[in-house]
C-alpha cells in the first residue's frame, strides 16, 4: 500500500530529516511510528501526501510513484489519504457537520451522498449528537473525533494520523486509538499513526516502527515503543540492518 | 477584511478616475482650441468676384476642407470702419480698398497648417494666413498633454492595481488556514481559487463603483462653482464622457483589477 524505497530528505536549510529509509506498508496494516521530536516521524508521513518531496528515493502510495505525481495530479493523490493533524486543522467557523461537507464538496461528491457518508463518519466516531457544534465550543477529545470523521468521510485506503493525541490527555487518547483501531478492522483501512504517546502504544501491542536520527532503528510487529528485547543499543542497529 | 478592501479600493480607483476625467478633459480642451483656428485666405486687391468664386470651389474641392466662407468685402469694410474710427479718420477713403478674404475650416484640426500649404499652391491668390506659430505652440501644449496624461495614468493604473492587489492580499491572507485545509484534503487549485477570484471581483467593483459616487459628488460640488464664479473658461473643460460610460468603465476597471489582484495574490499560496 506504502512503500519508501531508500529515501533520504534533506530540508533546504541542512537539515537531514530522513537517511536512506526503507519501508513497506501493507494493505490494511496498522501501523505505529514512534520516535522522540524532531526523529523524523512526521516528515515520513508527510512524503506520502506530497507535502514533501524527498531528496532521494520514491515513495508508493498504491502503485504510484509519488514523487512523480505532476503538481496538478497531486490534489487527487491527497483524496485517497485522509490525514489526522495534532492541531485537528477544522475550519472554526464551520461546524462539525460543515466541515465534513466541505471536504466532499471539494471532491465533487452528489448532494445525496453527501448526508449519507457524512452520517457515517460521525456515526463511526461516535459524534453524530455534536454535528452542529463548531470547533471551539469542542472539547479537544472531541476535535480530534471530529478531525477523524473528517479524514474517513471520503472512504480514503489509507488514514495517516501525526500526532493525533499529542494534545490530548491519556484517557481521551486511548479513546482516539480505539476509534483508529476501529476504523483499521472495520474499514480495512491502512492506518498509519505517528505518536511519541509510549502508553498507548504499550497497551495497543501492534506493528511499531521506530525512528532516531531520520533512521528506521526498529521495525516489530506487536511492539512497543520501548524495545525491550534488546536494550542495548547495539541490538537496535542490528535490526535496522536486517531490514 | 473585505470591508477594509473595499474603502482601499474605492479611494485608489477615485484618485484613478479623478485624474484620468482630468486627463481628458484637458485633452479635449486642447484639441477644442486646436478646431478653433481657421485659414485666413486673401485674394489680390482688384480681383474679382468671380475670380473668388473660383478660389472657393477650388478650395472646397480640396479633401481636408470642411468649410469655406466668402466673406463679403463691404461688410469687412464697415466692420474695419467701425472698429478704427474712433482713432483714425477714415473719411478720405471713398472707395472699399479691401481685397476679397475667405475662412477656410479644416476637417482635421491637426492637418490645419498642411491644408493652408495646399490652398496656398493655389493660383490667384496673394496671401494665406494659417496662424503657423501660435497654431504650432497650441499643437505642442495638447500633444505634450495627450502624451504625459497617457503615461501619467498608465502609471497611476499600475500603482492602483499594486495597492489594491495588495488589498485583497490581505483578505487572501487571512483565509490562509482555509486555503491550506482546502488543500490538504484534496481541493483543485481552480476549485480554490474561483471563489476568491470572485470575491476579488465583487470587492474591485463595489470600491469602484463608490469611487464613481465620490467623484460624481465631489465633482458636483467643486468643478461646478470653479467653472461658474473662478475661471468661466472651465467650461470649456469636460472630459466628453458621459455618467453612465464613466460608471460602467470605472466599475469594469475595478472588477478587473480585483480579479488580477486576487489572482497574484492567491498563486502564492497555491503552490503545492
Amino acid at each position: 500500500m506504502i512503500e519508501y524505497c531508500d529515501v533520504s530528505l534533506v530540508y533546504p536549510n541542512g537539515v537531514q530529516a530522513l537517511s536512506d529509509v526503507n519501508l513497506r506498508v501493507g494493505k490494511g496494516d496498522f501501523l505505529f511510528v514512534v520516535g522522540a521530536s524532531g526523529s523524523g516521524k512526521s516528515s515520513l508521513l508527510k512524503l506520502t501526501y506530497r507535502e514533501l518531496l524527498p531528496t532521494k528515493g520514491r515513495v508508493f502510495v498504491g502503485q504510484e510513484d509519488v514523487t512523480k505525481t505532476a503538481r496538478s495530479a497531486v490534489p487527487y493523490l491527497r483524496r485517497k489519504i485522509g490525514v489526522v493533524y495534532q492541531d485537528f486543522k477544522l475550519l472554526p467557523q464551520k461546524t462539525v457537520w460543515e466541515n465534513l461537507a466541505f471536504v466532499l464538496r471539494v471532491t465533487s461528491v452528489p448532494r445525496k451522498e453527501i448526508r449519507k457518508r457524512i452520517c457515517e463518519a460521525l456515526e463511526l466516531v461516535g459524534m453524530m449528537h455534536r454535528c452542529d457544534s463548531f470547533p471551539t465550543e469542542l472539547s479537544g477529545g472531541e476535535q480530534q473525533r471530529a478531525s477523524i470523521a473528517r479524514a474517513l468521510v471520503n472512504n480514503p485506503p489509507i488514514l495517516i494520523a501525526d500526532e493525533p493525541t499529542g494534545n490530548l490527555d491519556p484517557d481521551t487518547s486511548w479513546g482516539i486509538m480505539q476509534i483508529l483501531s476501529r476504523i483499521n478492522t472495520a474499514r480495512g483501512t491502512t492506518v498509519v499513526v505517528a505518536t511519541h504517546d509510549n502508553q498507548v502504544v504499550d497497551r495497543m501491542m501492534r506493528r511499531v516502527v521506530a525512528v532516531e536520527g531520520g533512521k528506521i532503528i526498529r521495525d516489530q510487529d506487536r511492539g512497543t515503543y520501548h524495545d525491550e528485547a534488546s536494550e542495548p543499543e547495539s541490538l537496535c542497529k542490528s535490526e535496522l540492518t536486517e531490514y | 477584511m473585505a470591508l477594509a478592501s473595499i474603502s482601499t479600493v474605492a479611494l485608489s480607483m477615485a484618485i484613478l478616475g479623478t485624474f484620468i476625467l482630468m486627463v481628458l478633459g484637458s485633452h479635449r480642451f486642447a484639441e477644442r482650441q486646436l478646431e478653433r483656428f481657421e485659414i485666413a485666405v486673401y485674394l489680390p486687391v482688384g480681383a474679382d468676384l468671380a475670380d473668388a468664386n473660383r478660389v472657393r470651389d477650388e478650395i472646397k474641392s480640396l479633401p481636408l476642407t470642411s468649410k469655406v466662407d466668402l466673406l463679403s468685402r463691404d461688410a469687412e469694410w464697415n466692420k474695419l470702419k467701425l472698429k478704427l474710427n474712433t482713432n483714425i479718420d477714415l473719411g478720405g477713403i471713398a472707395n472699399n480698398p479691401l481685397p476679397y478674404a475667405l475662412n477656410v475650416e479644416s476637417r482635421d484640426s491637426r492637418r490645419t497648417s498642411e491644408l493652408a500649404d495646399k490652398i496656398g499652391k493655389i493660383k490667384g491668390i496673394d496671401a494665406v494666413n494659417d496662424y503657423k506659430k501660435i497654431y504650432g505652440s497650441v499643437k505642442t501644449i495638447a500633444d505634450l498633454v495627450r502624451i504625459l496624461g497617457f503615461a501619467a495614468s498608465i502609471i497611476l493604473c499600475l500603482t492602483t492595481t499594486f495597492i489594491i492587489s495588495n488589498a485583497i492580499r490581505l483578505t487572501v491572507f487571512a483565509r490562509r488556514h482555509e486555503i491550506r485545509i482546502m488543500q490538504l484534503v484534496g481541493a483543485t487549485n481552480w476549485f480554490i481559487r474561483i471563489p476568491l477570484v470572485i470575491e476579488g471581483i465583487v470587492i474591485g467593483a463595489a470600491g469602484a463603483f463608490i469611487a464613481y459616487g465620490l467623484i460624481s459628488v465631489s465633482s458636483h460640488y467643486t468643478v461646478g462653482v470653479l467653472q461658474r464664479q473662478v475661471m468661466p473658461i472651465l467650461r470649456d473643460i469636460s472630459s466628453g464622457v458621459s455618467p453612465t460610460q464613466f460608471m460602467t468603465t470605472l466599475t469594469c476597471t475595478g472588477a478587473a483589477i480585483g480579479a488580477l489582484g486576487s489572482y497574484i495574490s492567491i498563486r502564492r499560496f497555491l503552490k503545492v
